[in-house]
């Protein structure tokens, strides 16, 4: 039967347009329900239970379904994913409402249906003869969509009474809407709102504490005092911004100071471009990472950024006296040219909420049901949940989703959605960081495996097709100890006219990762392999990454050859890339790669072909440095762990080889050289990397601090920057050097994946090369996996296919994998951090040498030279007096009582892990020397430990 | 114009049949043939109607866009018409043989509507001088059997009545620019009242008398005609004079007494028929293009 659906649109000219769409109404659309003689055979896949037995509710003994409204769907999500939940109908209008609205919900969703254990299953109502409804007159489309979920309701009862005279299946409606309920009831629907029977499950009464509360009554009870003012609607908004009154921007709350955020403007207006924002009530309710409108504030009101570090620690509720009065300790004179645009938000425009991971700060009324959560992510706010087993998630990691945020209530509204486990077990707090910076880790589904090649694998006719046979070549690989995923060898030979072969060969990972299939888009998905202290997160199945694409030696790999002829002074004379099949003759760590070099009664094949290639490894790097590329620091920690208990017991910081930068010579060159040959064969179509220069601003702070020990820093090229650090030595503070790199360090863009297409820019700053790409490890990061595709076809060695040369869907990757890889580098830090947390646990209290790095109002950050490790010394506590303290921002410097701090200035601090406050276990560092009564702490008698062991994970050049 | 050959034998009949008040196909001189109507024919319009005369045969869709008022009348929307002649009515329209007529006919339904009373065009204003609706009003000629006019007119008002035009909101902001608003609800919308909107009618001056609704056979008996727009009430709007021959005032005077009355009847029959139809509501079957 057809059907014509109309309705009009607005078009973005401003016009009215009336669209007519044909509809199709069918009447073999089955009810799901398996068994059901009535519909046979119509349906297919995960189907309802012809008998559910469970859950078992007080409200309707009797077995049942459910069919839930749009937003039951839509806020009570958590609820409906829990095991317990099983036998659910959801119709067809419910889920476009839902992919319409928030396609997160939407995805979760079309993941529960496909568990075949859920039961759930979606009904096409729409499309079904007996249960399409038409708008009708004075119904507006929510109303009608109510309808359409009621019609279908009592369809569902009427066709299960058909199923069997003595079926006593029922289907039950869930809606919070009190007039639907009511309609539905008087149409003779067994209705119940979502609570009610959540509730009525008595099996199962943790699931009331996923229940997001909405509940308006709930909130009166509240302090009727309204902190907030109202966010405008969206009609209103959107006008504003298009008039220009109100701007638009993504909320970045501060990680530092919870009283402050910056919004980052849309749009290309070049001046005010981040509006910062103080006090709560001007960041009214915005959570980071919301799209908001906020509107500028008449200049006499703007502020500077204020350099306080301040924490969200007060327990009691709704103090906003003492808020009040924070606010002020921000607002402090500033010069002039220091203040920023300053705004208040406005509204939001989108909410960009996800569950949250953290801990719960157990209310101190006792009995009492409502607590505040503390995210793990400081920019989130405390959130507020109701919950009955407080007890037992006391001291558990929990993931907490926020339902909303009146304007009366301080915190926002939430609920629990899954307990992690305790906190500071290994695995709770790997999978909470992997959690937080959103690192795809779960294991590969059998869609994804399927693509595997079969085993035994062997080197096949076909496989050799376009492929040169190298086995004859001396080639070896050099790594960290440990590695497993060898991505890389090298050989180096003399040829007969004198010149040098150099061969770089990268496992041909591409060769197995076909495009388009489930294994392809899970690697474009995860984009890079994660290291963590003691895992690793892989981009690839281990099949692939340990073993068939990792080069291992005397086995055939197949791979990717990029082979130079070279004259004695590293001179390029011929580029060749070829597909090829390679015979590792050793797999070698550093250290053995070094003995092999400096022992002279070495004179093996593999030995040669080594000198040989650190001999131009050498001469590469020289030129690369005349060039104006960057050595830069940082502080990297490495931890030695136990072999049983996985529990770090030392940590050293990274030794570094001639070898180590021998292959990253090497790595450089041929990554060079294969951007060079894609963008010429796709010039519109190469992904490529880039390293922005920093605009001088960046700067700023590294030359002041330099000035303040009578140095010189120039930043106006890489290459002036590079000498002027050569040059900054102090004889009486060798590790000054060290210390201004670090500084440089931070001043650093980030490097970026992008198309050749979309951008025009080119240069890599560090490298200070033209161009440069990703081409060297393919097994962990899927940049590399392109890089490889597109030099494949360059040379006629694969075939192409669409997406690689639609330079959007290209743009598209980048932006994913450059996301991938911000996050993996933050979950790389936090799980150091968090393994420090266990080392210092283990060790106890230490005092150690530090240096400042930054100074700020209240506080200064140092850096443990021994451990690499970074901490904060805060000068304001809470209990105590508050000392004198005068911040310069010129020098910088903080003067406190009588002692002036500097950047750079050596101080002696005390470590130790504050588990005072479960919530947060950090390291708290306090001053020892110079001391400063009342401040610092007398030094205790600590001896200093012996550290050394291997290093134990491989990372390298990510430039 | 669409003609048949006649001999002049056949004309001296039919001339002699209209003297006698009793006309080829067995009607008097001031019936009309049966007309058939049936609106909201095409889904995709605001407003469509279909008429059939006969063997006449007429589609007129109206199609509401947004538009910018006229100078003149910053306050008002206005009507714009546009008449094809499609080759399947007769081969002489086939390429551009059809616009002389078509442009003809548009000519006309712009006089007849070139008053305040036809259309109250104030309804179509959203906000002076920025935004109206522009009611483009599209004929299509499906075929040709006399009484071309009378027929589009009956359409256009059919059209006009079943035409529907969605309801918009003007927002106005604090820096006075303002942005339209489409209510969300399709059954929202204005409807136009079609009181006052005239339909022609054409008196064929044959000998000494003259009939309403001619045949293509009567026509070509006809050496002048009358067009005549009339409103339900019998007030005329337009007349105007069609064909080679003369007409002496007194039979002129005579023809206008005739279309007030025959314009009442047709308005009332059209005005009744038109309700009826629409009191069906959505479940009414659609007869269309295959019934």
């Amino acid at each position: 039967m057809l059907k014509s659906k109309t309705f009009l649109k607005k078009t973005r000219a401003g016009g009215v347009m009336k669209i007519v769409r044909e509809h199709y109404l069918r009447d073999d659309i089955g009810c799901g329900a398996a068994g059901c003689t009535a519909c046979g055979g119509a349906h297919e896949g995960p189907a309802l239970e012809p008998q559910p037995q469970d859950p078992a509710s007080s409200l309707c003994p009797q077995p049942h379904y459910l069919l839930p409204d749009t937003n039951v769907l839509l806020h009570q999500i958590d609820v409906l994913e829990d095991p317990a939940i099983r036998n659910v109908i959801v119709l067809q209008t419910v889920l476009q409402e839902v992919r319409n609205r928030s396609a997160p919900v939407y995805k979760r969703i079309r993941d529960v249906t496909n568990n075949q254990e859920k039961h759930f299953y979606t009904f096409t109502n729409e499309h079904h003869r007996e249960t399409y409804v038409e708008q009708e007159q004075g119904e507006n489309a929510n109303d009608r969509n109510d309808r359409a979920i009621r019609v279908a309701a009592k369809w569902y009862n009427e066709h299960l009474k058909k199923m069997s005279a003595d079926n006593q299946l029922q289907v039950i409606f869930i809606t919070n809407d009190r007039k639907n309920k009511e309609k539905a009831v008087e149409e003779g629907i067994p209705a119940f709102t979502c609570e009610e029977y959540v509730k009525s499950l008595t099996a199962n009464p943790e699931l009331i504490d996923r229940l997001a509360c909405l509940s308006e009554e709930g909130n009166e009870i509240e302090s009727g005092k309204i902190i907030f003012s109202e966010h405008l609607p969206l009609s209103k908004l959107q006008q504003g911004i298009k008039s220009g009154t109100y701007l638009q921007g993504t909320f970045r709350a501060s990680r530092e100071n919870y009283l402050e955020a910056t919004v980052w403007i849309h749009g290309d207006n070049e001046e005010n471009k981040e509006i910062i924002l103080q006090g709560l009530k001007h960041l009214n309710r915005a959570v980071h990472e919301d799209i908001v409108a906020v509107e500028l504030l008449p200049k006499s009101q703007w502020v500077a950024p204020s350099s306080v570090v301040l924490h969200d620690e007060g327990q009691n509720e709704d103090d906003v006296e003492k808020e009040e009065e924070r606010e002020q300790m921000l607002k402090t004179a500033v010069s002039e040219k220091m203040l920023k645009p300053t705004g208040r938000v406005v509204g939001i425009i989108k909410r960009n909420w996800r569950p949250y991971c953290g801990m719960l700060s157990k209310s101190d009324i006792k009995e009492s049901r409502r607590h505040l959560f503390t995210p793990a992510d400081k920019r989130i706010p405390r959130i507020r949940i109701e919950t009955r087993q407080a007890s037992t998630l006391e001291g558990r990691r929990i993931i907490v989703a926020i339902d909303g945020w009146p304007r009366n209530s301080r915190y926002p509204n939430g609920h629990f959605v899954k307990n992690l486990g305790d906190v500071g077990e290994k695995e709770t707090e790997t999978e909470v960081l992997l959690l937080e910076h959103d690192v795809p880790h779960q294991p590969f589904s059998q869609a994804v495996l399927s693509f595997l090649p079969k085993m035994p694998w062997s080197i096949t006719e076909k496989d050799m097709k376009n492929r040169e046979d190298l086995r004859h070549l001396c080639i070896c690989s050099v790594d960290p100890p440990g590695c497993t995923d060898i991505d890389d060898a090298l050989h180096c030979r003399e040829l007969e006219n004198g010149n040098l072969e150099v061969g770089v060969h990268i496992a041909d990972v591409s060769h197995f990762i076909r495009p388009g299939n489930a294994l392809d888009q899970e690697s474009a998905r995860r984009g890079t392999t994660v290291y963590l202290c003691e895992k690793r997160i892989d981009m690839v199945p281990e099949l692939l990454s340990s073993n068939l694409c990792s080069l291992k030696c005397d086995v055939d790999r197949l791979a990717f050859s990029c082979i130079w002829e070279m004259n004695h002074s590293a001179e390029i004379l011929k580029t060749k890339f070829t597909k090829s099949v390679i015979n590792s003759k050793a797999s070698l760590t550093y250290a053995e790669a070094q003995l092999r070099i400096d022992s002279a009664n070495m004179r093996d094949d593999i030995t040669t072909s080594l000198r040989g290639l650190n001999k131009l490894a050498k001469i590469l790097k020289k030129k690369r440095i005349e060039k104006g590329a960057l050595t830069l620091s940082s502080p990297e920690v490495r931890f030695h762990m136990d072999s049983e208990t996985h529990d770090p017991i030392d940590l050293q910081t990274k030794e570094l080889r001639e070898t180590n930068s021998m292959v990253e010579e090497f790595m450089l060159l041929a990554n060079i050289s294969v951007a060079k040959k894609i963008h010429e064969e796709f010039s519109e179509h190469a992904l490529l990397r880039k390293h922005p220069a920093p605009p001088p601003s960046n700067y700023e702070i590294l030359v002041k601090a330099a000035k303040s020990r009578n140095l010189e820093i120039k930043t106006d090229t890489a290459k002036s920057l590079a000498e002027s650090l050569d040059r900054a030595e102090s004889p009486t503070f060798p590790y000054l050097n060290t210390l201004l790199r670090i500084l440089a360090t931070r001043c650093m863009m980030q490097a970026v994946y992008f198309c050749s297409g979309m951008d025009n820019d080119f240069h890599h700053y560090g490298l200070a090369s033209p161009i440069y790409t990703h081409f060297t490890s393919p097994i962990r990061r899927y940049a590399d996996v392109i890089v490889h595709r597109l030099l494949a076809v360059a040379i006629g060695a694969d075939c192409t296919y669409p997406e690689l040369t639609d330079k959007h869907k290209l743009a598209d990757i980048c932006k994913n994998l450059n996301y991938r890889h911000k996050m993996a580098q933050y979950a790389q830090r936090a799980s150091v951090a968090f393994h420090t947390q266990l080392f210092f646990k283990s060790k106890g209290i230490v005092s150690e040498e530090a240096y400042i790095l930054f100074v700020r109002k209240n506080a200064i950050v140092v850096l443990i030279p021994k451990y690499g490790l970074e901490g904060t010394v805060f000068f304001e506590e809470k209990d105590k007096p508050n000392p004198r303290l005068i911040y310069d921002d010129e020098i910088p410097s903080l003067k406190i009582e009588d002692t002036v701090f500097h950047v750079f200035d050596k101080v002696k601090v005390k470590i130790m892990l504050d588990s005072s406050n479960l919530q947060h276990q950090k390291i708290r560092m306090s001053l020892v020397e110079p001391q400063i009564p009342g401040i610092s702490i007398p030094p205790d008698n600590i001896s200093n430990m012996n550290l050394n062991g291997p290093e134990k994970k491989k990372m390298k050049f990510e430039k | 114009m669409a003609s048949v050959a006649l001999s002049e034998a056949e004309k001296v009949y039919i001339m002699h049949g209209v003297q006698e008040d009793l006309r080829v196909d067995g009607r008097g001189c001031e019936d009309y043939r049966c007309v058939e109507v049936e609106t909201d024919v095409v889904s995709n319009t605001s407003g469509s109607a279909r008429v059939k005369l006969g063997h006449t045969d007429i589609l007129v869709g109206v199609k509401a866009e947004m538009g910018t008022p006229k100078l003149e009348k910053p306050n008002e929307g206005y009507l714009e018409f546009f008449v094809d002649c499609s080759a399947n009515a007769t081969p002489d329209f086939e390429g551009r043989g059809g616009d002389d007529l078509g442009t003809e006919i548009a000519n006309t339904l712009y006089r007849i509507f070139s008053n305040k009373s036809s259309v109250d065009l104030k309804t179509l204003c959203i906000s002076p001088r920025e935004h109206c609706w522009v009611l483009y009003v599209d004929v299509l000629l499906l075929e040709c059997d006399g009484n071309l006019f009378d027929a589009i007119s009956i359409a256009v008002k059919a059209a006009l009545f079943n035409t529907r035009i969605p309801r918009v909101r003007v927002l106005e902001d604090e820096e006075g620019s303002k942005d339209i608003e489409l209510s969300d609800d399709p059954y929202d919308c204005i409807r136009l009242s079609v009181e006052n909107v005239p339909c022609i009618v054409t008196l064929c001056k044959i000998g000494y008398r003259h009939v309403v609704d001619a045949t293509l056979q009567e026509e070509a008996c006809s050496l002048a005609s009358l067009l005549v727009s009339v409103t339900s009430k019998g007030a005329v709007t337009c007349l105007r004079k069609v064909g080679k021959g003369s007409l002496d005032p007194e039979s002129i005077f005579e023809m206008m007494e005739t279309s007030k009355r025959v314009g009442k009847v047709l308005h009332a029959s059209l005005q009744n028929i038109l309700h009826k139809e629409e009191s069906l509501g959505p479940k009414r079957q659609k007869v269309g293009f295959l019934g």
